[in-house]
């Protein structure tokens, strides 16, 4: 049955950040310049590797489940965990990531997601990946900062 | 219920803050922390704007502060009161216990994170007791009584540690701000789904019901079909400008054999002039092929086989042009099979530019279906001679007393074409004549001979200092050119080849036809009339001369037929030479025309000479008297032609005005001819006789005849006549000198 009220949305949201420097400099005590401004550029945060490996992630998971209420918060906190361990496991040094797993169940609603940033956009990116099937939908984005 | 408890949460966040009591504030900070969140519609509305609001305490406060003054204590307000309550009453009691439920599990989660947020309530709290210290006087005994008058020095540390991170930051941001430029990237769009009506989605599986998919086929986009299109054949290439290394250009290496039909670099100057060569040849060959196997084209003819000869064959004189005229006389080429024949004046009406002019037709013997060459004179041609080695020019003398030159290596373009009887025939006319020009020099009678005087007398002998260059030897023009007129002026005459034919025409050389290469140029004159005219009394008046020939083996020396029966010696360089005078073997002066003389062309010194009464002489260079005369030879007719046969040293053929034809052979019979042959009933006019030299055996000898009629004809000789016997030229010498 459909109803266009009836959808269940889970949202998972899980932040990470590296602060290693300041601890650094507090204890020495002198001002040095702690910041870089542009990545090593092997470093860079590439979109192409990224997806590659969120698609990897969701293709695993996903493949044969099916939308229920009670599993679905679980799964889309697992999903972003692991898709954010993995990225962090890249070896992007200097990014802060935030990845964002939206699954919803697929009842012929209409659904329309966009997002707009505010960064730097030389050294910043992003990247999404849907993953549709029969009875739900999912759609991760992962945002990659440069901490100068 | 929930709207009243929503109302509370409200009331008692602002009185909190206001009292600075911690449960319910906690509970607010934990609702507004921003971490885990309950899923309630409406709460997650408010908390979301709480979340905005923690940090503007102020807002919060001006939000809430009307609410605060109607439910901040619970008996100011006592009409408010009992609706609650009646609210609350009017709830079924199964709905009391769940909200009792839920109150005690978000009671229980508050405490559970109470921890985390503890900090972040106490640094909150402390600014609100500095503010308000009095504001809690109606503080619910429920709130926990966590105020107090103590200094909290572990709060006070972290707040001096947390305010110089915060100032590290700020500095290192106001720094980077400087260096780096944020902007608004493009929105990103991730997901985009159309809502999908029910009656789609029914119709996407009608039908479908019961079904269940058994087989799954991929790629059926590929279907087999028969396409019209033919494979289009490429090949890569590519080119590079300005080109790097060796390589400007290049690609697959493998090619279509369709396309690997190169054609050739053809060099069109080389293959036209190879064609032109080829082309006369072939046409000869063909035209000997098909006389040879064919029979004779007209077997009732007249001139049809002599007894003398095996075979013959009639040149073609029925060309349109031909037509009419006669042959005057006939040359033939030592070197090489050709025949010259020229022609007079057309007795009937002609094609207007042909009808004024004289002809000679060059042929070759072997392709009688038509002349090589057709050459116009516009005078009276009395004798002409062909360049000895090549026969390349023709010289001609006419009776004006010009020396004409025939090149008969041009193109024919530059020559006039006319369209006789649907074929085309190309006129050639002179190229260089000597024709009002050169008049100081010129010869002032018409001419009686013209003779080229070779180089060296053999070919084969030349270690003789030449006075030819070597290229002049090669491009066959190593020869002069003589000719003597009536009064006995012998000009010599240079050949000259210009380099470049100009086809403006020459403004110095006047006589040079537009495009020509061949010029004479004066070389030497030698008045005969003098040194003849010594011998004699002088009954007769100065001696004519007529004919002259060079020595082959000497051309210094040259012999000079008159018409007072004695003939003339000469030398070019004006040497004395011995003997002056050849004369017959009678004494005396007789007005005896010599007709005819002619040297043996097998390096004998020895001559012939024949006379207007019917006697023929064999003289030696030596000697002034003949070796062996025989004056009834031709019965007491006029000798009008002597030769000696090319092939056979001893042989020699006589023509007579009577149209017979004599041969003699020296080895047979000294003392008459060996053969006789009248020709009749078309009058025999010319006689030129053509042989191979090289080729002793299995060479041809032919007769050339002209008969009065215009017909020309080759008679082939029997191989009697036209083989040489064994070691006939020392026989022939071994007679000579036993007849001295």
């Amino acid at each position: 049955m459909t109803s266009s009220g009836a959808v269940s949305v889970s949202v998972g949201a899980s932040v990470s950040g590296t602060e290693g420097t300041l601890e650094a400099d507090k204890i020495s005590g002198k001002s040095e310049n702690t910041y870089i401004l542009r990545p090593v550029f092997q470093q860079r945060f590439r979109p192409s590797v990224v997806k590659d490996c969120i698609h990897a992630v969701l293709k695993e998971e996903l493949a044969t489940s099916e939308y229920s209420p009670e599993e679905t918060p679980l799964l889309t906190k697992r999903l972003s965990e692991t898709i954010k361990d993995k990225l962090k496991a890249m070896g992007f040094d200097r990014y802060k990531m935030v990845v964002q797993v939206v699954i919803g169940e697929q009842r012929g609603e209409g659904v329309f997601m966009a997002a707009r940033c505010f960064w730097d956009a030389d050294t910043d990116n992003y990247i999404h990946d849907v993953f549709m099937n029969d009875s739900l939908f999912c759609v991760v984005a992962a945002f990659g900062c440069f901490y100068y | 219920m929930l709207s009243h408890r929503n109302v509370e949460h409200r009331n008692q966040g602002g009185s909190s803050k206001r009292d600075g009591t911690g449960g319910q504030h906690a509970e607010d900070v934990v609702r507004s922390s921003g971490k885990d969140k309950d899923s309630r519609r409406k709460e997650i509305e408010k908390e979301d704007i709480d979340l905005e609001n923690v940090d503007y305490m102020a807002n919060f406060e001006d939000d809430f502060e009307d609410y605060e003054d109607d439910f901040e204590v619970c008996d100011d307000d006592s009409t408010n009161e009992p609706e609650p309550r009646e609210k609350m009453e009017e709830l079924p009691p199964a709905r009391k216990k769940e909200i009792q439920e839920i109150q005690n599990a978000i009671n229980a989660e508050n405490e559970r994170i109470g921890e985390l947020s503890s900090k972040l309530f106490q640094k909150q709290g402390r600014p609100e007791r500095e503010r308000e210290p009095g504001a809690d006087a109606n503080s619910s005994p429920s709130r926990a009584p966590v105020c107090g008058i103590f200094v909290d020095f572990a709060t006070a540390s972290q707040r001096q540690k947390s305010r110089t991170q915060a100032l590290k930051q700020k500095t290192r941001s106001t720094k980077l701000l400087r260096l780096i430029d944020l902007d608004f990237s493009f929105t990103f769009s991730f997901l985009d789904l159309p809502p999908v009506n029910e009656y789609d989605m029914y119709i996407r599986n009608f039908g479908r019901k019961n079904t269940k998919q058994a087989y799954v086929q991929c790629n059926e986009g590929t279907v087999e079909r028969d396409i019209q299109t033919e494979e289009m054949e490429t090949r890569e290439a590519w080119t590079q400008h300005p080109g790097e290394g060796a390589a400007v250009s290049g690609g697959s290496e493998s090619r279509e054999p369709s396309d690997a039909a190169a054609v050739p670099k053809v060099d069109t100057l080389r293959l036209s002039s190879f064609l032109r060569a080829a082309c006369q040849v072939v046409a000869v060959l063909l035209e000997e092929d098909r006389v040879a196997a064919a029979p004779s084209r007209d077997p009732g003819a007249q001139d049809s086989t002599l007894p003398l000869s095996d075979s013959a064959w009639q040149l073609n004189t029925s060309l349109p042009f031909l037509q009419h005229r006669n042959v005057s006389s006939l040359h033939a080429s030592p070197a090489q099979r050709q025949v010259v024949s020229v022609h007079g004046l057309p007795d009937q009406a002609c094609a207007p530019p042909l009808d004024r002019r004289h002809l000679l037709c060059v042929w070759d013997i072997w392709q009688p279906s038509g002349p090589q060459k057709v050459l116009v004179c516009e005078s009276q041609v009395t004798c002409c001679c062909l360049s000895p080695f090549k026969a390349f020019l023709l010289f001609a003398g006419t009776v004006h007393g010009s020396v004409i030159v025939w090149d008969l290596r041009e193109d024919s373009r530059m020559h006039r074409y006319v369209k006789l009887s649907d074929c085309f025939w190309t006129f050639r006319t002179a190229t260089f004549s000597t024709d009002g020009v050169l008049t100081p020099v010129n010869h002032r009678s018409p001419l009686q001979a013209i003779e080229p005087v070779a180089a060296s007398g053999h070919r084969k002998q030349s270690f003789v200092l030449s006075p030819f260059s070597a290229q002049e030897e090669m491009s066959g023009l190593s020869f002069h050119i003589a000719s003597l007129d009536e009064s006995g002026v012998l000009n010599v005459w240079v050949v000259v080849e210009l380099p470049k034919a100009d086809l403006a025409g020459s403004i110095s050389d006047l006589g040079l036809i537009p495009g020509g290469r061949i010029k004479l140029v004066h070389s030497s004159v030698t008045r005969l009339s003098d040194s003849l005219s010594h011998k004699g009394d002088g009954r007769w008046g100065a001696a004519q001369t007529l004919n002259v020939k060079f020595l082959p083996s000497d051309p210094n020396h040259f012999i000079v037929g008159t018409n007072m029966g004695f003939v003339g010696h000469g030398s070019r360089q004006d040497l004395r030479v011995f003997p002056r005078f050849f004369k017959p073997q009678q004494h005396g002066e007789r007005p005896v025309k010599v007709t005819a003389v002619d040297f043996s062309p097998f390096g004998e010194p020895a001559f012939l000479a024949g006379c207007c009464d019917g006697s023929i002489r064999l003289h030696q260079l030596a000697s002034e008297r003949p070796v062996l005369q025989w004056g009834l030879g031709t019965a007491g007719r006029a000798v009008t032609g002597l030769q000696w046969s090319p092939t056979r040293p001893a042989v020699f053929f006589v023509q007579d005005d009577t149209s017979c034809i004599y041969i003699w052979d020296l080895l047979k019979s000294d003392l008459g001819p060996v053969a006789k042959q009248p020709i009749s009933p078309d009058r025999l006019v010319a006689m030129a006789v053509v042989g191979e030299p090289e080729r002793t055996s299995g060479g041809f000898l032919a007769l050339v005849l002209a008969r009065a009629s215009g017909h020309m004809d080759v008679q082939f000789l029997k191989r009697k006549w036209a083989t040489p016997v064994a070691d006939e030229q020392r026989r022939l010498r071994l007679l000579l000198q036993k007849a001295l």
